[in-house]
């Protein structure tokens, strides 16, 4: 994990972007950096605003204000060559049904300056995509992965992916996490939206945490996994006194059953669960709104 | 221009072009393959005309010429069958050929490729107007063919050529007018019934108008009051105005449609 190839210069930079939708809003002031050869994670609930940050940075949603470069170009008015060098991964993946796989593939290489047709096949293989299929006919899970190969066909110097692992099972999540890291490996950028803190865990260095359109922290996975707040539920072995290790908080029990949450050092809270004598033990992730209620609260 | 994307659209679109070309065809081969025996029935046919109200004999442009020649013949039904028919192809074409791709959320897709709003606009125009030029050339060829084969008398090509001439920018027109209205109607409206609606009834509107002098009016409000789609005016030239009028009023629809696209939303 963690693999990247990174170097001095930014490769995406956004300021102040923002987009609304009437007098609703989609994002505001969205701000933040990204290293060439880094795998960036974007991380945020359903509904906080990343598609629409991305959207927005690709042109299909027209800014309200603010800008975006990629690779040096204005991302807002120099798309159509910027794109040449981006893979796109959409959360959603709508294709022309009247097409199979490789119409589509073929169509989609069919835009870019000299991509390698051949990697239609190799890919194919290595995800399981069966080309012949028409495009109405694919699952959703297979629709993605046809959706993973276009997005690197032309081999992009950037990658942006919006919810990418939606759909796939769990092998196919894993050969897509192997692919990235080879492509990262290669000096590929990479934009990692997802609403999965564990993905984003696993794949960056630093995200930036979007709520409400907003951005409230760009911070390195090590920090953000520190302010992470775990919920505990533990049954003792016989009803015990015990004293809760500092940063806990929330605290409810029952008899011999006790829950709270906490937010620290994972060695602190395992040192104190090893020091009594426990039936069960449960650590849960928890879910996102509850990490960021700890930035708001702190 | 983004050729990807012109051939892609006209693969997409030809089972239509083949099915609307296909009926066009057959109204027009019909119209002309019925006048032989018309022509025979001469007397009788003229004696019926006579009995036909004036106005409604008007309104259809019917006159003493209309049976008695093959390119009269075919006049009378070339706006309703012909123009009409061909335009319902290429006007619902344009309401969908930018549409379609939001509609069916493929638009997301386009718009990431490398290829600038402009270029993804100009291709789908470009093979709008090839299928449309399709349609129209085709028409035109076979009803060429079929006016040699069933002609009783010598043909004034001239007026064939006004006759065409006329429905070919009727056509410009009425498919500037779907790109038009895709733009500013929401995507996932069905306008085919808009479409038959603006072809059909300005049609009507213009023969009503002709029918009698207290609905004139009416007419000024079609656009097929501005061509000359009747025998009636042999040796009379080419509209170039009217057809001017026309390239001015598809420009300004097609440029105001673009000032929308390139500034639209793309909905996920």
């Amino acid at each position: 994990m963690k693999t990247e190839n990174i170097d001095g210069s930014n490769a995406i930079v956004v300021h102040d972007l923002s987009k609304n939708y009437g007098k609703d809003i989609g994002i505001k002031n969205v701000s933040f950096e990204v290293k060439t050869g880094e795998i960036f994670g974007f991380i945020g609930p359903n509904g906080a605003g990343k598609s629409t940050a991305i959207r927005t940075i690709l042109g299909l949603l027209q800014a309200n204000g603010g800008s975006a470069e990629i690779l040096g170009l204005d991302a807002l008015t120099q798309g159509d060559q910027l794109r040449q060098q981006i893979g796109y991964l959409p959360s959603e993946v709508h294709y022309y049904n009247e097409m199979n796989s490789r119409e589509l593939l073929e169509y989609s290489a069919g835009f870019y300056e000299n991509v390698n047709l051949s990697l239609i096949d190799e890919l194919a293989d290595y995800y399981d995509l069966d080309l012949k299929k028409k495009i109405a006919d694919l699952s959703f899970g297979n629709k993605k992965k046809c959706a993973i190969i276009q997005s690197v066909l032309h081999e992009p110097s950037v990658l942006i992916l919006d919810e990418p692992t939606s759909g796939l099972d769990p092998l196919m999540q894993n050969r897509f996490f192997d692919m990235l890291e080879k492509e990262n490996k290669k000096g590929v950028t990479i934009f990692f939206s997802s609403h999965i803190l564990s993905e984003i865990q696993r794949m960056c260095s630093r995200a930036a945490v979007i709520r409400n359109g907003e951005i409230v922290a760009v911070e390195n996975i090590q920090t953000l996994l520190e302010k992470q707040m775990k919920k505990v539920r533990v049954v003792f072995a016989r009803e015990t006194n015990y004293n809760l290790p500092a940063g806990a908080q929330h605290e409810k029990s029952n008899g011999n059953k006790l829950s709270f949450e906490y937010v620290g050092k994972v060695n602190t809270l395992l040192s104190w669960l090893a020091s009594h004598e426990l039936h069960d033990a449960v650590l849960e992730e928890p879910d996102l709104e509850s990490i960021f209620m700890n930035y708001y609260e702190r | 221009m983004n050729f990807n994307l012109y051939r892609k659209e006209l693969k997409r679109n030809n089972k239509n072009l083949l099915i609307w070309m296909s009926i066009v065809i057959g109204f027009t081969i019909m119209v002309l393959a019925i006048f032989p025996y018309m022509a025979e029935m001469g007397e009788s046919l003229a004696m019926m005309l006579d009995k036909i109200p004036a106005e409604l004999a008007k309104a259809m442009g019917m006159d003493a010429q209309t049976w008695s020649s093959i390119l009269g013949f075919y006049s009378t039904y070339y706006g309703v069958y012909i123009i009409v028919l061909v335009s319902i192809f290429t006007t619902s074409t344009a309401t969908v050929i930018l549409s379609k791709e939001e509609r069916d959320r493929t638009a997301e897709f386009l718009l990431t490729r490398p290829v600038s709003r402009l270029a993804v606009y100009t291709s789908k125009i470009a093979s709008l107007l090839t299928l449309s030029v399709a349609v129209f050339a085709v028409q035109t060829i076979i009803a060429i063919i079929f006016i040699h084969l069933f002609k009783t008398n010598d043909i004034d090509w001239n007026l064939f050529s006004r006759l065409q001439f006329g429905g070919f920018f009727l056509m410009l027109l009425f498919t500037s007018i779907g790109v038009f209205l895709s733009m500013v109607i929401s995507p996932k409206k069905n306008l085919m019934g808009l479409v038959v609606g603006i072809t059909f009834g300005t049609y009507i509107l213009n023969a009503l108008g002709k029918s009698t002098e207290a609905t004139e009016w009416l007419s000024y409000l079609s656009p097929f009051n501005y061509f000359d789609l009747s025998i009636s005016n042999p040796g009379a030239p080419l509209q170039y105005f009217a057809a001017f009028t026309v390239l001015i009023i598809c420009a300004v629809l097609l440029v105001i449609s673009y000032k929308v696209y390139s500034k639209k939303d793309i909905a996920s």
